[in-house]
């Protein structure tokens, strides 16, 4: 398992658009992604689950990944938040 | 005997159909339901969400076959609510702790929509109404309620709401119309059926119960009317409207990509009035050239908090995109005690109208304003916007308005935010005040728009819903007229445009003279463009000018009415 944490530069936070492409994201891979914030823990696979913790912008985030595809999940998804989940107009 | 029911107009049109309950009680089968062990319970839920999951992705492949994105984005995000661990772990400890998997999935869709209201994003906030869709088709499908058959008659859907799959799931041909007892326009299952041209009716509150089902109905979306039973010459005069919609629905869509010009060349802008931004996707068919009025204050109504700047802009940029370049016309908050908002804490008054209102809040409340403002500025930068504010009165509203954007842009630098200094300031003209002071007005802001609906109740003092009064309001009042074409003529003399945003300027005998007058855009519903289109089409500006001025040596509206229709 591994663990690391990102920024969420996203203007608008994990809200919808940058939730909906994490559960895209995990239907295409084999491990068990969790994102934690705030003493709450959610699924990647929950929409709702993400957009619960209320992660807002330049809040820190811990992600534990847990599977066989551990390292090319860990680089994609620090790409994924780098890149505002490719929504640039969300970027500042 | 046929019964006539009176309901407000969600989408023109007119239909027969046969009437199709939907969104009726479980009760009945819940009552009957015997539930097995906590096991047997888990595997039906499973199995429904199966089954579901895979009707969901079936439908929602053929709607993008079809081309029905907007459809298609709905229903998607029904899959994604549905395949989303939380409802399904939220589902099955209901289902564990009740051992009735129908209850729990409706306890846990409720549940659901709850926390998805409560969510800082109007889009989660929206799914709420999803959520609760969801768990009543799982529901329906534990419990062996099949779907109602759908005979040779195509149908119409009537129900208190009306949910959204049930409008997606009826393929286009076998669905004439929908009625829903709840009076919102902008729900899902509305935006659909305009998407889709089903001709709607809402608003009727419980009179959906009386209506039978399998009942025939006549539904006349043009006056929201919906006819029970309708007699055989009902349906004759009916059958004869219906086929005058098919002859000029062709000879509109005909029309769709023409200039609005008359015969000698004169072009005048039609532009769409909108509530939401898909509205203005929508308006494309009617080939409309901008949008002249975006209702912003949909925005703010229904919600329990005011929309930050950042949820504003995203909705400005949207309609402004869907304008393909032309001009977007976005209002400031029109809101006032008619219409109020919890969280705006306006008092109640005895006579709204005249009271605090529009530009009258925004000026005293910069916290308002000023995010909506610099919302429009930013989103400016993506197509063509303008600002108009509501129910300006006098010169030092305008000055104040004009010191506002300067306030809001101001700020906007210093936050180093990307906008748009093309952005036009106008103002609506829709009191007599406002009419009789254009000249002065003129020289302050870009453009102005009249609003007839307004200037017509406040220059003849004459409130138009209620029916006692009600005959007196007329747009072809001699009175309106004058100030019509003060503020045209004002706006002309300092060289400005003008537009009309008012129901007056989607009657195509008014265009007319509106045109002769020297106005630039009118802004209308959408699917009143074309019979605009037609009207001017067919007039020369030299004729329209003869028009004019016989009208306005004219006594009374009901003259210069008659005056019209035998001349045009």
């Amino acid at each position: 398992m591994q663990e690391l944490t990102l920024k969420v530069l996203n203007k608008a936070g994990l809200h919808a658009r940058p939730a909906k492409e994490l559960v895209k994201f995990s239907r295409g891979i084999k491990s068990e992604v969790f994102v934690k914030f705030n003493g709450k823990s959610a699924n990647i696979k929950s929409m709702m689950g993400v957009m619960g913790l209320g992660a807002k912008k330049d809040a820190d985030v811990t992600l534990t990944v847990d599977g066989p595809d551990e390292a090319e999940v860990v680089k994609a998804l620090t790409d994924m938040f780098a890149q505002g989940f490719g929504f640039t107009d969300e970027l500042e | 005997m046929s019964e006539t029911i009176q309901g407000q107009i969600a989408l023109a049109g007119i239909s027969i159909g046969r009437i199709m309950k939907v969104g009726q009680s479980l009760d009945g089968y819940m009552a009957e339901y015997s539930s097995g062990s906590a096991d047997e319970e888990m595997e039906k839920l499973n199995n429904a969400i199966d089954v579901l999951s895979s009707e969901i992705d079936d439908s929602v492949e053929a709607m993008r076959n079809a081309g029905q994105e907007e459809q298609a984005d709905i229903m998607e995000a029904h899959s994604f609510l549905l395949m989303d661990p939380m409802f399904a772990d939220l589902a099955a400890d209901k289902t564990k702790e009740m051992s009735n998997a129908p209850a729990a999935v409706l306890a846990a869709a409720d549940e659901a929509a709850e926390l998805l209201a409560g969510m800082d994003d109007e889009y989660m906030r929206e799914r709420a109404q999803d959520v609760k869709d969801i768990g009543k088709r799982l529901a329906r499908c534990i419990l062996g309620v099949k779907a109602p058959e759908i005979g040779d008659d195509p149908v119409v859907l009537c129900g208190h709401e009306v949910e959204p799959s049930a409008v997606a799931n009826i393929p286009d041909g076998k669905i004439a119309g929908m009625i829903m007892g709840q009076g919102s326009t902008t729900c899902h299952a509305v935006i659909i059926a305009k998407s889709r041209d089903i001709v709607t009716v809402v608003g009727i509150g419980d009179s959906t119960e009386s209506i039978p089902d399998q009942a025939r109905v006549l539904l006349d979306g043009n006056k929201g009317l919906i006819i029970i039973d309708p007699s055989p010459e009902e349906l004759a005069a009916y059958e004869e409207k219906i086929a005058e919609e098919k002859a000029a629905k062709l000879r509109y869509e005909a029309l769709r990509d023409l200039p609005a010009e008359t015969t000698d060349g004169i072009e005048i802008q039609l532009a769409a009035n909108i509530g939401l931004p898909e509205d203005a996707e929508a308006a494309v068919k009617y080939g409309n050239r901008g949008v002249g009025l975006f209702r912003s204050e949909f925005l703010f109504m229904g919600r329990k908090e005011m929309p930050s700047e950042e949820e504003q802009f995203e909705q400005y940029k949207r309609a402004i995109q869907a304008c393909q370049g032309e001009l977007c016309v976005i209002r400031t908050m029109d809101i006032g005690g008619d219409k109020p908002l919890a969280y705006l804490n306006i008092p109640k008054e005895d006579n709204p109208f005249l009271g605090y209102r529009a530009v009258r809040i925004s000026l005293e409340r910069p916290e308002l304003f000023l995010p909506q403002l610099k919302a429009v500025l930013r989103a400016g930068v993506f197509g063509k916007a303008a600002i108009m504010v509501p129910m300006v009165t006098c010169v030092d509203e305008a000055k104040a308005v004009r010191s506002m954007v300067d306030r809001a842009r101001a700020e906007l630098d210093a936050e180093n935010k990307e906008y748009s200094r093309a952005v036009q300031l106008g103002i609506m003209v829709e009191t007599p005040a406002a009419a009789v002071m254009a000249p002065v007005l003129a020289k302050y802001v870009d453009f102005f728009s009249i609003g007839t609906n307004d200037l017509v109740q406040y220059t003849l003092a004459v409130d138009r819903i209620n029916p006692q009064v009600s005959k007196l309001y007329d747009h072809f009042n001699p009175a309106v007229l004058q100030l019509i074409q003060r503020t045209i003529k004002s706006g002309a003399d300092n060289g400005k445009w003008v537009g009309m945003c008012g129901e007056m300027a989607s009657d195509p005998y008014a265009a007319v003279i509106l045109m002769a007058m020297g106005i630039s855009e009118l802004s209308m519903s959408a699917p009143s463009i074309p019979k605009v289109k037609e009207k001017i089409r067919a007039v020369s500006i030299k004729e329209a000018e003869k028009h004019l001025a016989q009208v306005m040596q004219m006594e009374t509206g009901a003259e210069i009415r008659e005056y019209l229709r035998a001349a045009l």
